[in-house]
């Protein structure tokens, strides 16, 4: 009997490897559906599931209808922008770290290495201390998070071109700089007022989500993570060594810093209206890639997805779990921490075999 | 007459032998001897509440408070700002934003250097600032009392939470500053409003007990208390209320969906966040939707010589404005005429009628139930 070539086997493999994503996309976006529907049913305030479902149909239906009973308020302007707003969060930083794990070739590597959640952190950090509440807040992190990554940017450009490990570096010491300044902040605030914020804020919380906000970080997470998968086969290419990708005919830096600057809009975004949150960036995308496999194509909205199911459900816990809403720091390292210990394991395992 | 003494064979006069040196000698024991009696009135030994030994030779003429509000109790119990010599950054805003600012003009000068609001002191600028009394919290860990015994500094330690411990910190206060006559007037004035409306409360039944909620921040996270150790869960039971949020640990952040569900018939504002005002509950799509908001019950913690929120030399004024406004039927303090005593008493002053609006926020809050009554008739 004459062995298959190849040519023979290679679309069979495809086909199996296509039906096995998209059975992993149907599962994850199930899954979504699931996390979504259940956030928006619990609470502290008791409204019966059915009822909660009852008033998010009309909400849709009826967007411009005018709500009078707390449990329809409850529902469509606390849960409701609550949980996009937790969703789109989590998708933006999946997405990033996914994105800049490729970029630098490196799996542990997440969009903090840029110095943006510090310097976004100090933007918000002063904010409070200086009484600055609502919108202009919200500016002024954005900018200090942007502010961070020009830093990082100039810092790392060395003969018109910045090296990966330079990026690295100075994305570490301009994060170390923002720390120290955000720690100085935290010293003079007053132990009454602005320190509490500050340090509940620097813990992160969805507990200030509203449409507006959700609005106006929107369009920064969701343009950011759209562009970053329209740069998807650009960012398979950046994946390979420094060489191989310039050999494609890749320009390498400029594409680096063009993922970079995505990045700081979705996280500058992210961080703008609910502080810092650790551990998704770095877990989620390693998830995403036992899922999916590290092609960018797919690992770019399977990390999405996972981020923002992942997300809705750290939100509901923190905002149900107590009468005290729980920082999603503290949990997003209690859940991520084990959850990446175990795949660094797996990993491990994987590679070598045993 | 010369004393003689027989030395050997011959007499020789006594003041030959006393030599120079012993007579000073001498003198020294004699005067020890007239003055000492004086010195150990003077002494003034206390246990903290850190529960250590302090000791002053003598009432202390210059009072550092780390701890924010015994800047103003200090103030208060001398009757002036010729004591306080530093103090926390926070507790001169208070002075500088309320009405100590305008009584006490020269209370804005006085240093805030010596410590960062967080309770760590400068020990240089402290020490430079040569006080007799440090006065700081004895629950906060030993890192920020060492430095300040180190450098040899005399320091009080005090502890925050109850009624009890107020009074004997305020008691111990007076005492090292050398007016202990004061204190007896003002602890005596806190024991007699606790008890009358301690008195009238036990007749209000339980379900006539309004739920109540502080919040003790609210523009960036909100933040409520359980009851235990807390002052103002303390006192809003003190007043005939229930605390809304008995149900926490500590202060702790809560959401606005937790505030519905338990859904208060009073709100009460802290006056620590100074952009802080009621419309930020009337304007908001939930909070507006509690009975406090439908019903008006929402109000904002006065700032008078202290925030009211908190322990302080105020306290009594401050069970009296929240008593009334929980049950103006049954407690009915002339709060106008209680303010222009207590501030007679506590800072030889007379407060003007636009003083007492100011302090009470009349303005702002001038429209909310039952605050009529704070008007001047």
């Amino acid at each position: 009997m004459a062995t298959m070539t190849h040519e023979e086997t290679a679309p069979a493999v495809r086909r199996v490897h296509l039906a096995r994503q998209t059975l992993v996309f149907a599962l994850l976006l199930a899954l979504l559906v699931v996390a979504f529907t259940v956030s928006l049913c619990v609470g502290r305030f008791s409204v019966p599931a059915v009822r909660a479902l009852e008033l998010i149909w009309q909400g849709i239906s009826d967007p411009s209808r005018e709500l009078t009973g707390i449990d329809e308020r409850i529902v469509l302007l606390v849960r409701a922008p609550r949980v996009v707003l937790a969703a789109l969060a989590g998708a933006g930083l999946a997405i990033s770290g996914a994105g800049l794990q490729g970029v630098f070739r490196n799996p542990l590597v997440s969009p903090d290495i840029l110095g943006i959640s510090q310097g976004a952190a100090f933007g918000g950090a002063l904010a409070i201390m200086l009484g600055i509440w609502g919108f202009p807040l919200i500016a002024m992190v954005f900018l200090c998070g942007m502010a961070a990554v020009i830093l990082v940017g100039l810092l790392s450009r060395i003969n018109g071109r910045s090296e990966t490990v330079t990026v690295i570096l100075s994305g570490l010491v301009i994060s170390s700089m923002f720390s120290a300044v955000v720690s100085l902040l935290q010293f003079i605030a007053d132990p009454n007022t602005s320190l509490p914020a500050i340090v509940y804020w620097l813990m992160g919380s969805f507990a200030t989500a509203t449409w507006e906000r959700t609005l106006v970080a929107a369009p920064g997470l969701i343009l950011g993570s759209c562009f970053l998968w329209m740069l998807r086969f650009r960012l398979n290419i950046l994946s390979l060594d420094e060489a191989e990708a310039r050999s494609l005919g890749a320009n390498t830096t400029r594409e680096r810093w063009l993922v970079f600057c995505l990045i700081a809009v979705i996280v500058g975004s992210q961080v703008a209206v609910s502080g810092i949150i650790g551990w998704i960036g770095i877990v989620i995308p390693h998830a995403a890639r036992l899922l999916v496999g590290h092609d960018h194509r797919a690992l770019l909205p399977a990390a999405a997805v996972l981020g923002a199911g992942f997300m809705v459900c750290i939100d509901t816990l923190a905002r149900t779990a107590t009468a005290a809403e729980i920082p999603l720091g503290v949990i997003t390292a209690l859940v991520g921490a084990p959850i990446f210990a175990a795949l660094l394991r797996h990993h491990y395992r994987e590679r070598t075999g045993s | 007459m010369a004393l003689i003494v027989i030395r050997g064979d011959t007499m020789v006069p006594l003041s030959l032998i006393i030599t120079t040196a012993s007579r000073r000698r001498m003198a020294a024991a004699l005067a020890a001897m007239m003055f000492a009696p004086a010195a150990f009135a003077e002494e003034i030994v206390f246990k903290d509440q850190g529960n250590r030994e302090v000791l002053l030779a003598k009432p202390a003429e210059r009072v550092v408070s780390i701890v924010i509000p015994m800047a103003s109790t200090v103030i208060a119990l001398d009757g002036s700002t010729r004591k306080l010599i530093g103090m926390n950054p926070t507790a001169k805003s208070a002075v500088v934003e309320g009405i100590l600012g305008k009584i006490f003009p020269e209370a804005k000068d006085i240093p805030s250097d010596v410590t960062a609001p967080n309770f760590v002191p400068n020990v240089e600028a402290l020490t430079a600032a040569n006080p007799d009394l440090v006065i700081q919290w004895g629950d906060r860990g030993a890192d920020i009392v060492a430095p300040i015994t180190n450098a040899g500094l005399t320091t009080m330690l005090i502890l925050y939470g109850t009624e009890e411990l107020t009074r004997d910190y305020m008691t111990m206060a007076a005492k090292a500053i050398g007016k202990p006559e004061r204190i007896g007037e003002l602890v005596e004035w806190r024991d007699r409003v606790q008890k009358d409306i301690e008195a009238k409360a036990t007749a209000i039944p339980d379900d006539k007990k309004p739920n109540v909620l502080y919040l003790g921040r609210a523009l960036s996270d909100i933040s409520a208390s359980g009851t235990k150790g807390n002052y103002n869960a303390w006192s809003i039971e003190l007043a005939g209320g229930k605390n809304a949020s008995a149900e926490l640990n500590g202060t702790v952040s809560v959401n606005k969906e937790q505030i519905a569900a338990w859904n208060p018939d009073v709100i009460f504002l802290n006056a620590f966040e100074a952009k802080l005002n009621v419309d930020w509950v009337y304007n908001d799509p939930i909070l507006s939707l509690t009975n406090a908001a439908k019903s008006k019950r929402v109000y904002k913690m006065p700032l008078g010589g202290y925030r009211w929120d908190p322990p302080s030399q105020e306290s009594p004024l401050s069970w009296m404005w929240t008593a009334n406004l929980l049950h103006p039927e049954t407690f009915k303090y002339d709060l106008r005429t209680e303010m222009r005593t207590a501030y007679k008493t506590l800072y030889n002053y007379d407060l003007t009628d636009s003083d007492i609006d100011n302090i009470l926020w009349l303005k702002e809050q001038g429209a909310a139930a039952d605050y009529a009554q704070f008007e001047a008739k």
